[in-house]
């Protein structure tokens, strides 16, 4: 039963699919600051319960209980008791540029050009097979989805190309596929996409898709291959301007 | 040209059907229990579906990953969207961390069961990424048609993580839609019993959907997922009776599976080779 009812969609998939590795508290809480941060939770949601959200990040409930009890000491959730209670956003009164900037500077230019690369293979090629498996009813669809794009707001063109992004790996028919392009988005998303801020690039991101679109239905595999990769490719581009501004700033006090 | 339907066939069918029945069955009892408006509130609908789905999604061999109802907008007294869906055995959504570091299916299976399960669905419509699920297929077509459909396979990210079909059946009460019932099939697990009756066909033989779809094929260069561009084709799948057959004419034949919307394609060696 797909794609929809579950709180919606995409970009919660995104942020609610399960984690690897160590230091899981910490990761927990890092993939939750980032959603809050960037809206695409948003202030006053009710976040899922300590254990549905262990269940789903594939964590111990003391993990999830503890990364949440750092995310209240953060002002970040408040949590209510009661019949109505539970974890809920609060994501009022925080100061999103500054936690993503660290962001930024913790990784090198390198780092952020394979992330790239890395992210260009994935959605490419995803966007490559789509354009050869779409049928016309799946082309309507994701035009249905460009067409909603709303670039009013930063965290509503995160939101969109997410859930843009996904949708088109879904297309590819590949479980594969869609499995890496959640696991990028969660991992990297935030950062990725931080060209966002500025209208310039969310008025290019709604061309984009509206031209990956066209050539989806028109099976044009290249064209919307290479359209995805000009699109990474900007929004890398732009990190490492953003980065290379943060840095002169620095050396001159 | 209208011809004889194929032997075998009907094995094929009788695969869908071991899935049908049981959703059959459910709606049965759904419509019965969902009758009294008293009856209509989450806690007595998620009651009776978990009653209802609970013994398929446990049986040792069946097919089914994932079962419920889908409530209609509004239907529910204290539930504008309700959504009552349990995850199977065989259904790792979810419950297991490694699951996108990109082991296979089938290696996520063989890496443990797991206890049947409600899949946790938010239901706020107010989240603005909300999205309304009666723009869906497997909402849509069964609520135009008033008859069971198939949808996919497709990547269902949200309730399967896997490649997936999903067979809804349309609820009704007095001749209103309340919903609808259904069940989650692993492709993987439809390619596993499906392929050896694709096989008794002879040549080359392909299971496709109405969209001209791959869902399993005999032939190796034909990928599942892949569509196959050609118009003759899906036109044969849609205009060909349930359990009759077509001859295209480049001699391949589509012969309709039973009543389930799918199609066999086979090669015109196939003939002569029975």
């Amino acid at each position: 039963m797909p794609q929809s009812i579950s709180g919606g969609t995409a970009t919660h998939a995104a942020v609610f699919a399960p984690l690897v590795g160590a230091g899981r508290a910490e990761a927990v809480e890092k993939r939750l600051t980032d959603a809050i941060t960037l809206g695409v939770l948003h202030d006053g949601e009710k976040l899922p319960s300590e254990t549905a959200l262990a269940r789903q990040f594939g964590v111990a409930v003391v993990t999830a209980r503890e990364a949440l009890e750092a995310l209240r000491n953060r002002g970040l959730v408040t949590t209510r008791r009661g019949r109505d209670g539970g974890s809920f956003v609060t994501s009022g009164g925080i100061r999103t540029a500054v936690v993503l900037d660290e962001r930024l500077q913790a990784h090198s230019r390198a780092e952020l050009r394979d992330l790239g690369v890395h992210y260009t293979a994935i959605a490419g090629m995803a966007a490559e097979i789509a354009a050869d498996r779409s049928s016309p009813d799946d082309v309507d669809g994701l035009a249905t989805i460009a067409a909603s794009l709303d670039v009013t707001s930063e965290a509503a063109a995160r939101r969109g190309v997410a859930r843009f992004h996904l949708e088109l790996a879904a297309l590819s028919q590949s479980a594969r596929l869609v499995r890496e392009e959640i696991r990028l988005q969660a991992e990297f998303g935030p950062l990725l996409w931080l060209c966002l801020r500025e209208q310039d690039y969310r008025d290019a991101h709604r061309a984009a898709q509206l031209a990956i679109v066209d050539a989806i239905g028109d099976v044009q595999p290249a064209v919307a291959r290479q359209l995805i990769t000009d699109g990474i490719q900007s929004a890398v581009d732009w990190l490492i301007g953003a980065k290379a501004e943060l840095e002169s700033k620095e050396q001159t006090p | 040209m209208i011809a004889p339907t194929l032997p075998h066939v009907d094995d094929i069918a009788a695969v869908f059907g071991d899935v049908f029945a049981p959703i059959a069955d459910w709606n049965v009892a759904l419509t019965a229990a969902l009758g009294s408006p008293t009856a209509r509130t989450r806690r007595h609908i998620d009651a009776v579906v978990e009653g209802l789905v609970r013994p398929e999604l446990a049986r040792e061999g069946s097919l089914v990953v994932g079962a419920g109802f889908v409530a209609a907008p509004d239907f529910l007294a204290d539930a504008p969207w309700h959504l009552a869906w349990w995850l199977g055995q065989g259904n790792s959504f979810g419950s297991d961390p490694g699951s996108s570091a990109g082991s296979s299916a089938g290696g996520r299976r063989a890496s443990g069961r797991h206890a049947v399960r409600r899949l946790e669905a938010v239901e706020d419509p107010a989240s603005d990424s909300f999205r309304d699920h009666t723009t869906l297929e497997w909402w849509r077509v069964p609520e135009r048609t008033g008859h069971r459909h198939i949808t996919g396979p497709y990547v269902d990210y949200l309730c399967t993580d896997d490649y997936t079909l999903t067979i809804t059946d349309p609820v009704f009460v007095d001749g209103t839609l309340v919903g609808v019932v259904g069940a989650d099939v692993y492709v993987t697990d439809a390619e596993r019993v499906l392929l050896p009756a694709l096989r008794r066909l002879g040549g080359d033989a392909s299971l496709i959907n109405a969209s001209g779809r791959i869902v399993v094929s005999t032939d190796p260069r034909l990928a599942t997922g892949a569509l196959l561009r050609d118009p003759a084709v899906t036109d044969a799948v849609r205009d060909v009776a349930h359990g009759a057959s077509v001859v295209l004419p480049d001699g391949r034949r589509v012969t309709a599976v039973g009543d389930t919307s799918l199609a066999v394609i086979t090669s015109s060696t196939a003939d002569s080779a029975r």
